[in-house]
């Protein structure tokens, strides 16, 4: 076993917020650049373009599917899948979710999924940045009813963070892992939200623009640098564990 | 002004409610639970969009006199249910959070 540096938030070309210039060729290069072992694209409720990095990285650094999925209470929750054919599956679900509200891009951006080579395969004309018809805890069904793990996002932050939003965590196990936002001092957090102490906090750079790509990030000490490895670490199992990176330092 | 009569002047429907003679104090609204936990004052009516469970949870912590979800945002059984467990008043309104809150202003200050 070993640490590997892993970034399990991070977006691409398809997130109208996101920077054109994420296509798959940048983040690869970004990631190899930031010294990452392990990657997610999780653009807003999409899951494509995680297909072409992963094709493209051919393993350096491996890559999960993922997806940042926002609920009817307009939280933010993390979805990763070890496989690309589950995850399609979900996305095919939440665009049949989403509202049928367009994505002019000159208002919020371009929606793009781009292949590996840079070629546009599609462009996507319903608005991903909005939330689905679920509420979150169905969110959390449909993507563990897939073989999916749930993160909230960045769960201190307003919006979208399930704390920022909702003020405290469901009843229940769930979540066993959080996200924190990239600027949030770890003790900051802990001391404002006791309910984090008792849970694993990770952190991603959630990088909209290539330079954020690396900004933040989680370590891991694992075998392998896959997604049931990464789960087991969150349960401490056999010497796993994980440890959130210092916070970043520009605030946006 | 007791809530009894808000309800009524409003036209509120009453989807959970134990105790209609509590004394409304004033109104809050939000629909970021973090901030109606931070800022909310026991007795204030919340007004609301968010269906969420934790709305009764934090009703509850902060001892508001009810929750208006406003624009027919009909709530879920188990935040209904959960809602009359915990002894939370809970209405619903057809109008506009922005109408609900004008009117209960002009009831409350007049």
């Amino acid at each position: 076993m070993r640490w590997w540096r892993a970034d399990l938030h991070l977006h691409s070309a398809l997130s109208p917020c996101g920077s054109l210039e994420l296509s798959p060729r940048r983040i690869v290069a970004e990631a190899r650049r930031a010294g990452l072992d392990l990657i997610a694209v999780c653009d807003h409720n999409a899951a494509e373009n995680g297909r072409y990095v992963r094709r493209l990285a051919a393993g350096e650094p491996a890559v999960l599917m993922g997806m940042e999925i926002q609920a009817a209470e307009e939280v933010e929750v993390l979805a990763y899948f070890a496989d690309e054919e589950s995850a399609l599956e979900l996305q095919a679900e939440l665009h049949a979710a989403l509202p049928d509200v367009p994505c002019p891009p000159e208002l919020f951006g371009d929606q793009v999924v781009v292949d590996e080579g840079g070629e546009i395969v599609r462009r996507v004309d319903r608005l991903l940045l909005s939330p689905v018809a679920w509420p979150l805890a169905e969110v959390v069904r449909r993507a563990e009813l897939r073989g999916g793990w749930a993160v909230p996002a960045h769960v201190d932050r307003v919006p979208g963070g399930l704390l920022g939003t909702l003020g405290l965590f469901p009843e229940g196990p769930w979540p066993q892992a959080v996200e924190i936002a990239p600027w949030t001092p770890l003790e900051a957090a802990r001391a404002r939200w006791p309910e984090l102490r008792d849970r694993a906090i990770l952190r991603g750079s959630d990088a909209h623009y290539p330079s954020e790509i690396g900004r933040a990030w989680t370590d891991f000490y694992l075998a392998e640098p896959t997604l049931e490895e990464v789960r087991a670490a969150v349960r401490g199992q056999g010497g796993r564990t994980l440890r959130p990176s210092p916070e970043a330092k520009e605030e946006r | 002004m007791k809530l009894a009569r808000i309800v009524a002047e409003l036209g509120l429907e009453n989807l959970a409610a134990g105790d209609l003679t509590r004394e409304v104090t004033g109104g809050y609204c939000s629909d970021l639970l973090s901030d109606v936990l931070a800022h909310v004052a026991p007795g204030e009516l919340w007004i609301t969009h968010q269906r969420h469970l934790n709305v009764v949870a934090v009703a509850k912590l902060r001892d508001v006199a009810g929750v208006i979800f406003a624009q027919g945002n009909r709530p879920g059984h188990d935040v209904v249910s959960r809602a009359a467990a915990e002894g939370v008043n809970l209405f619903l309104s057809e109008r506009s959070a922005f109408e609900i809150a004008g009117r209960l202003y002009r009831l409350l200050r007049p």
